[in-house]
């Protein structure tokens, strides 16, 4: 078995990894509760991956065809993603629904991405079909909404394989503007992510390495991360459904004990959240010192979380070694940086009004924590806004480049090159080097970061285009970390509508509040309601985002010298006396 | 308000001051989204909490229609009824 965590040549593709893992006697274990577990070995996932690609192919759906999955974390997911892998289809994972959330938005949002990823077929479950009925009817997909039981047929005929220059899976990026971006990867940048990240697996002992994820499988973490990294490892990987984590923070610590787990990663906001929420008692009998890689990403890393979770878990064996920030994006698979394994995380302190890019950093209050240095095979450059290479110590647009980033925006090639050049990605996030490592410090995309989810900026700004109060086209989204919390948080800056001027800045704000939680899930960290015209604009009468954000920040945002009748009146009168004085001059 | 629906309010203010740290009191005429704490993530603990309290089952299907906690303590209870308990 331990000859086999090392193959002599790397698998090519998704389809001849789980070949090999399908012979490692290993697999995913499901759990839901201590007392609801079920496990599915990476043989069977093959076997029956293989009936659910043919099932697939006699239903019409071809190599190359994309096909989005909206499943909960169970044993379907893999099913339904290998069937498509082995099909030569193209997955796409998509978030279900959220459990007494809003369907409204949730039916806009989908819509949107199935189109934009061209999806012919949508696999989804009984019950969430139910409530797919709106989304289906407004992206269309040809092949209509099924379930993986419907494919479930003999695997007659061997199905085609797919070639590693084949797209692999579709994830959805944020990106700068307004519409989510497809990312398409090749099974070639998968693959090349998953032996990225095979140095970090390399146990002490050579034994195996163990994982627990509770991650969203629509999201790179979780998917790639967690699920397609224990295949191309291979190992066992035992998987909680977000929910289940999020409604008992303690089933994830507990889960790591009770697997003696290796491996679990989670943004910052898991830690923070298991940090205050779990109980002494909930913890009895918990040893998490298997645990020797925690990797820690997908949002800004406050340095105070990780040394609080670490002191809080100390007692149950848990090591600040085992802590491993990292950092990527979905255009460049997943993990671009990671701290090294048993190394503790390391912290720089910044002077927060020297960050411009192109300047040099300066010694002051502002913690930020190091990432790690970049995986092998990918080369990392901190570039000035002209796109010179900047030195160490130096701000600047972080840009990547390597086997693992995406083919493109599928079927956009105007924002693809608007990222990629000559074989470089810019992230759109900033940072500096300092000693091999890493440190972000902020980002020139318009993306709000909220629990390791990133949020565009337009999906907050337009839900409040017609409330009551605001001026429309006057609002303002963007992501700040307050002092002494856990993360970034939302942050609006709204124009006040100057005809609403009965409504009170308390009652707007309350407003506010209600209409973003109610429209996206979001709890706005700070509202801030603002005269109208106080927020800068381009000389064409559009928003100036970042401008506004930094102008608030810096304290310097104010609202334009009050025009009123009277001054306008006055300002006449002068000018009409000026006018006299000078026809009356001899 | 009789002692089924006693019990599941109960269970909703435990589930908003204790786990998700909310103040103020919730009554069964407040709306769900008036309530600071009740995002994305404060929906999910609210119905994996009742579910388990209750040992029902909550799906995707019982959203549309559910306004004010006083409906999710119906719905509970409906649940709580076809399950026998």
């Amino acid at each position: 078995m331990k000859a086999s965590r090392q193959p002599a040549r790397a698998p090519a593709t998704l389809g001849t990894a789980l070949a090999t893992a399908a012979h490692s006697g290993d697999g995913l274990t499901f759990v839901r509760s201590l007392q609801d577990e079920s496990s599915l070995s990476w043989a069977a996932i093959e076997e029956r991956a293989y009936r659910c690609a043919a099932g697939l192919h006699l239903a019409g759906v071809a190599r190359g065809d994309r096909v989005a999955l909206i499943l909960p974390t169970g044993p379907d997911f893999p099913l339904a993603f290998f069937g498509c892998v082995l099909a030569g289809a193209v997955p796409v994972p998509l978030y279900p629904p959220v459990r007494l959330g809003r369907l409204n938005e949730y039916h806009v949002a989908t819509a949107a991405m199935l189109t934009a990823a061209g999806a012919r077929l949508i696999i989804s479950t009984r019950r969430i079909r139910s409530l797919l009925g709106e989304t289906v009817a407004r992206a269309r997909p040809p092949l209509g909404c099924r379930t993986v039981a419907d494919f479930d047929c003999d695997p007659a005929g061997a199905p085609t394989p797919a070639a590693p220059d084949d797209l692999a899976l579709i994830q959805f990026s944020s990106g700068t503007t307004r519409a989510p971006r497809p990312v398409a990867l090749t099974h070639t940048a998968i693959m090349a992510q998953c032996e990225a990240m095979r140095p970090l697996l390399r146990g002490k002992d050579g034994d195996t390495q163990r994982g627990v994820s509770w991650l969203p499988l629509y999201h790179d973490m979780g998917l790639i991360g967690s699920l397609l990294g224990a295949v191309a490892y291979p190992g066992p990987l035992t998987l909680i459904p977000p929910e289940r984590f999020l409604a008992s923070p303690a089933l994830w610590l507990q889960t790591i004990a009770r697997q003696r787990a290796t491996i679990s990663p989670a943004p910052p906001f898991a830690f923070a959240l298991c940090a205050r929420r779990i109980r002494d008692e909930e913890m009895a009998g918990c040893d998490l010192s298997t645990w020797r890689l925690a990797i820690c990403g997908a949002e800004p890393i406050v340095p105070a979380v990780l040394e609080r979770f670490a002191e809080r878990f100390a007692p149950w064996g848990f090591s600040a070694r085992a802590l491993a920030p990292a950092y990527g994006l979905a255009e460049a698979s997943l993990a671009v940086t990671c701290t090294a394994p048993d190394a503790e995380p390391l912290f720089a302190a910044v002077d927060p009004g020297r960050l411009a890019v192109g300047e040099a950093i300066g010694p002051g209050e502002r913690p930020v924590t190091a990432v790690g240095a970049p995986l092998p095979d990918i080369r990392l450059e901190i570039r000035n806004a002209d796109g010179d290479p900047l030195n160490d110590d130096h701000c600047g647009h972080i840009w990547v480049q390597g086997p693992t980033l995406m083919r493109e925006y599928l079927d956009q090639p105007e924002a693809t090159a608007a990222v990629l050049r000559d074989g470089w990605l810019d992230t759109g996030d900033l940072g500096f080097r300092r000693d091999g490592n890493l440190f972000v410090i902020g980002r020139t995309k318009d993306v709000v970061v909220v629990r390791g989810a990133n949020h565009r900026a337009a999906e907050f700004e337009d839900c409040l285009q017609d409330l009551a109060g605001v001026r429309p086209g006057r609002v303002v989204a963007g992501g700040f970390i307050p002092t002494g919390a856990d993360g970034e948080e939302l942050l609006l800056l709204i124009e006040r509508s100057p005809h609403a001027r009965e409504i009170s800045a308390a009652d707007l704000i309350a407003a506010v509040k209600v209409r973003v939680r109610e429209r996206t899930g979001i709890q706005p960290g700070r509202v801030v309601i603002v005269e109208p015209g106080t927020l800068p604009r381009t000389s064409s009468g559009k928003l100036r985002r970042a401008a506004s954000l930094d102008q608030y920040h810096a304290g310097t945002l104010s609202q334009p010298a009050k025009v009123h009748g009277a001054a306008l009146a006055g300002q006449f009168i002068r000018s009409a006396f000026a006018f006299l004085r000078t026809r009356l001059r001899p | 308000m009789n002692e089924r629906e006693q019990e599941v309010l109960d269970e909703i203010r435990k589930i908003v001051t204790v786990t998700l740290e909310g103040t103020g009191t919730v009554t069964p005429g407040d709306r769900l989204a008036h309530c600071e704490v009740m995002d994305s993530l404060g929906l999910i603990t609210l119905a994996v909490g009742l579910e388990n309290r209750f040992r029902v089952k909550l799906s995707e299907q019982d959203a549309p229609g559910l306004e004010t906690f006083g409906d999710v303590i119906e719905l509970v209870n409906r649940r709580r009824a076809e399950a026998g308990r």
